[in-house]
C-alpha cells in the first residue's frame, strides 16, 4: 500500500514535471513602446509589425504644370481638382496599395480607360470620395496623419480586417435566441458573436451600459445589450491593441470625468465607422456586393484565411480595419502629406448623388 | 515524519461491513449493497454503500434528470442536432431566460424561455427535495441538522438568482442563464451594468467569509492532522476532555497568533463563515437593481469609495449628438 502511494505521487510528479518542462512556452517575441501618457505602453508582435504596419514609399513628385485632369481623360468625376500628371501619378500608387497583383485590370476592363464597366472601378470612385472625405473631415481623429488606400487594403483589394453583417442563426424549434457563435473562427476575436458590429459601428445605437444614479432610474442596460457592448469594447481593444485602463477608469466604466482623453478619441472612432459604414461602405453594396461569388478570382488569394464564414452584403469597417492592432495606423506615418489630391474636400461634392448615379450600361 | 503528508489516506481499517442501524417501518430498503473498495479506501472511507435514497432522493434524482434532460436537449437543438458541434461547443451552448418583453409571464413560448421556466423549474424541485432528504436523513440518524442548514444557505443564493430577484425586478429575463459560458457572460455583465459590484459592501462580505473559510478550513484541517499522534483525531472527544492534542495545538495557535479557538468553537467557526458566505451573497446580489443601481456610486455616497481629483486633463465638450445620460458625470468634487 505504501509503494502504491509512492508511485502514484511520482507518476503525478512526473506528469506535472512533463507539462511544466517538455512543451515550448516560448510566446512570439513582442515588442513594447510608449505611446503616450506615463504607463501607456503597447505591445505588439514583432512580426506583425514589421510586414503589416510599414508604410510604402511615397513616388517620386508629379513633373509641375501640364493639363488638367478633366481636360485630359474622360469620364473622371472625383478628381476634378488635380493635374493630369498629379492624376496618372495617384493612380500608379492606388494600383500598388490596392491591386499590385492584378494592376490596371482589376478596375479598368479591356483598352478603354474610361469605362465603368468593372464594379471594382465603381467601387473604387466611393472609395476616393469617402478617402477625401475623411482626410477633410475627420482631421480630429486621423491627428494629422491622414488616410490613403493603403492605411486600409495594405497591398490587398480586400482589406486584411473587415467584417461583414451577419446571417442570425437560423431560428430554431427549441430557442430562438441562440448566440451567434462563429465556430469556423480561428481567433478568439472571430469566434465571438459579432451583432454588436452591426448595431453600433452601422445602426446609431446608444452605448451605453451602466446606471448612472445609485438609486434604480431604469437607466441600467439590458443584459444582452451589455454582452454586444462588451464584445464591441473588446473589438476596439483588440483593434488598437491597448486594454481597457487606456480609455476608461475600471471603478467606473461610464465615468467620462475618470476616463483618459484616449476615450474621446475613441468616440470620435465610433463616429467616424458610422459615418464611413452607412454614408461609404454600405452604398457600394448595392454596386459591388462582397460575396463569395463576386470575391473568386482576384480577391479570394487574399481573403484572410478565417474569414470562412458565410457572408452576405459587402464587407464593412471596424477599428482593426486601420489601426491593425496598434493606436496609430501604420505607425503615425503621413503618407498622405505626398498624396495632397486625397485631401480634396469631398462635400463639394455630393456624396449621395455620386454613389447613387447608376452605373453606365455594360 | 511525512505520515499524514499526503492526499492519501496512511490506514485503510478492513473488518465487517458496518450495515447501519435499523431502518423505521415503512422505510424503503437500502439500496447498492456494501462492497470494498481499496482505491476509493485510499481517498476515503474503502467501504461503499449502502445508500438509501427512499422516495425523497429519488423523486429528487428524477426531477434533476428531467432539468438536465432539458438544457442539454434545448443546447444540442441549437447546433442542429449534430454530436460533433455539441461536444465542440459545448461550453459556450446556453439555455436563456425569457427575453425582457416577457416580464414574469409563467407561460412563455417554448423557444422564447418557457423551456428555460421548464428546466429551472425542474431543477429548483430536484434541489429542494434533495434538501429535504438532508434533513429527514440526519433526523433518522438522530443529528443535528447543521449540514441541512448550510445546505439551505446555498439554497438560499441559488434561489435569489434564479427566482427571488427576478421576480423583485419584474422579468424572468433577469435570471441566469444554464451554460457554462453564458453564466460567466451573465456575471460579467451584471458587475458592470450596476456599477461595480466590488464596491457592493455583501458582496465584500461574502468574498471576506469565502477566503476566510478556505483559511480556516486549512487551518484546522492541518491542527489535527498535526496532532493526531497524540490524539487529535479525536475531536469530538478532546472538546469535552482535553488532552495533550488540545494542549498543544492550543497552545501553537496562542503562540503564532496570541489567540485560538478551542475543539468546539473551530468547528462553529468554519461553519459559520461557509453559511455567511452565500448568505450575504445573496443579499448583495438581491439588493442589486432593487434598492441600488450603481455600486460604484452607492460607495461614493457613503464614503467608501473615495472621489479622487481629476488629474487628467479636462475632457473636450462632448461633440453634437452625445446624449444627454452620456455627458461626461462630473462628481461633487470636481
Amino acid at each position: 500500500m505504501k509503494s502504491l502511494t509512492i508511485a502514484a505521487t511520482v507518476v503525478l510528479v512526473a506528469a506535472g514535471a512533463f507539462v511544466v518542462f517538455v512543451p515550448s512556452y516560448t510566446g512570439v517575441p513582442r515588442a513594447a513602446v510608449q505611446v503616450g501618457l506615463p504607463q501607456q505602453v503597447q505591445f505588439f508582435t514583432v512580426a506583425e509589425q514589421s510586414r503589416l504596419n510599414q508604410s510604402p514609399a511615397p513616388l517620386p513628385p508629379a513633373p509641375a504644370g501640364g493639363a488638367d485632369t478633366p481636360a485630359h481623360f474622360k469620364n473622371v468625376t472625383v478628381l476634378t481638382d488635380v493635374g493630369a500628371a498629379e492624376f496618372m501619378r495617384l493612380q500608379t500608387a492606388i494600383t500598388a496599395w490596392v491591386a499590385p497583383e492584378q494592376g490596371c485590370s482589376f478596375c479598368h476592363g479591356g483598352s478603354d480607360y474610361a469605362s465603368d464597366a468593372r464594379p471594382e472601378k465603381r467601387v473604387a470612385r466611393v472609395m476616393l470620395l469617402m478617402t477625401r472625405h475623411l482626410n477633410s473631415d475627420w482631421t480630429k481623429h486621423l491627428a494629422g496623419a491622414g488616410v490613403t488606400c493603403y492605411t486600409c487594403h495594405r497591398g490587398q483589394p480586400v482589406p486584411p480586417e473587415i467584417w461583414f453583417p451577419s446571417t442570425p442563426p437560423q431560428h430554431n424549434a427549441f430557442i430562438d435566441r441562440q448566440e451567434n457563435w462563429r465556430e469556423s473562427a480561428d481567433t478568439v476575436r472571430k469566434f465571438f458573436p459579432d451583432d454588436s458590429y452591426a448595431e453600433y459601428l452601422y445602426d446609431d445605437e446608444p452605448i451605453s451600459v451602466q446606471s448612472t444614479t445609485v438609486e434604480p432610474s431604469g437607466t441600467v442596460s439590458s443584459r444582452i445589450e451589455a454582452k454586444r457592448i462588451y464584445e464591441l469594447m473588446m473589438t476596439m481593444s483588440d483593434g488598437i491593441g491597448v486594454n481597457c485602463g487606456y480609455c476608461h477608469n475600471s471603478r467606473y466604466f461610464a465615468s467620462w470625468a475618470q476616463s483618459t482623453p484616449y476615450r474621446w478619441i475613441g468616440y470620435d472612432g465610433i463616429r467616424l465607422l458610422r459615418d464611413i459604414n452607412t454614408n461609404y461602405l454600405r452604398r457600394v453594396a448595392s454596386t459591388a456586393p462582397q460575396t463569395r461569388a463576386l470575391t473568386k478570382v482576384t480577391n479570394l488569394p487574399v481573403l484572410p484565411p478565417q474569414q470562412v464564414y458565410p457572408q452576405t452584403g459587402n464587407g464593412l469597417a471596424l477599428c482593426a480595419t486601420c489601426h491593425l492592432g496598434i493606436t496609430r495606423p501604420l505607425n503615425g506615418v503621413n503618407l498622405v502629406h505626398d498624396y495632397p489630391e486625397l485631401i480634396g474636400s469631398s462635400r463639394s461634392v455630393p456624396v449621395a448623388k455620386t454613389a447613387a448615379s447608376p452605373p453606365p450600361a455594360g | 515524519m511525512a505520515r499524514f503528508h499526503t492526499l492519501f489516506t496512511a490506514i485503510e481499517l478492513e473488518g465487517p461491513f458496518e450495515g447501519g442501524p435499523p431502518l423505521p417501518r415503512g422505510s424503503n430498503p437500502r439500496m447498492l449493497m456494501p462492497r470494498r473498495s481499496v482505491w476509493l479506501g485510499r481517498l476515503g472511507e474503502s467501504q461503499v454503500g449502502p445508500t438509501y435514497l427512499g422516495g425523497l432522493g429519488l423523486l429528487s434524482l428524477a426531477c434533476g434528470f428531467i432539468a438536465i434532460e432539458v438544457i442539454g436537449l434545448n443546447m444540442w437543438a441549437s447546433v442542429d442536432w449534430n454530436i460533433i458541434r455539441f461536444i465542440k461547443m459545448l461550453p459556450f451552448l446556453a439555455l436563456e431566460p425569457p427575453s425582457a418583453r416577457q416580464g414574469l409571464h409563467l407561460f412563455p413560448p417554448l423557444d422564447d424561455g418557457g423551456w428555460y421556466l421548464i428546466a429551472g423549474f425542474f431543477l429548483t424541485a430536484s434541489i429542494l427535495l434533495w434538501w429535504a432528504r438532508m434533513y429527514l436523513r440526519a433526523k433518522a440518524l438522530g443529528m443535528g441538522t447543521h449540514v441541512a442548514w448550510a445546505f439551505a444557505s446555498a439554497i438560499w443564493l441559488y434561489l435569489v438568482l434564479g427566482f427571488i430577484r427576478p421576480i423583485m425586478m419584474g422579468s424572468w429575463s433577469e435570471a441566469v442563464p444554464f451554460g457554462v459560458i453564458a453564466h460567466l457572460n451573465w456575471t460579467a455583465t451584471f458587475s458592470v451594468r450596476y456599477g461595480n459590484l466590488f464596491y457592493n459592501p455583501f458582496h465584500m462580505l461574502s468574498i471576506v467569509f469565502l477566503y476566510g473559510s478556505t483559511m480556516l478550513f486549512t487551518m484546522h484541517g492541518g491542527t489535527i492532522l498535526a496532532t493526531t499522534r497524540f490524539g487529535g483525531d479525536h475531536e469530538t472527544r478532546e472538546i469535552v476532555d482535553p488532552g495533550s492534542a488540545m494542549e498543544r495545538s492550543a497552545l501553537f495557535w496562542r503562540w503564532t497568533m496570541g489567540f485560538n479557538a478551542n475543539f468546539e468553537s473551530i468547528h462553529a467557526w468554519i461553519y459559520t463563515f461557509a453559511i455567511l458566505t452565500t448568505l450575504t451573497g445573496g443579499i448583495g446580489i438581491l439588493m442589486t437593481g432593487t434598492v441600488v443601481d450603481n455600486w460604484y456610486l452607492w460607495g461614493v455616497k457613503h464614503g467608501i469609495a473615495p472621489e479622487y481629483a481629476q488629474v487628467l486633463p479636462t475632457p473636450p465638450a462632448p461633440p453634437p449628438g452625445v446624449a444627454a445620460e452620456k455627458q461626461p458625470h462630473l462628481g461633487p468634487s470636481q
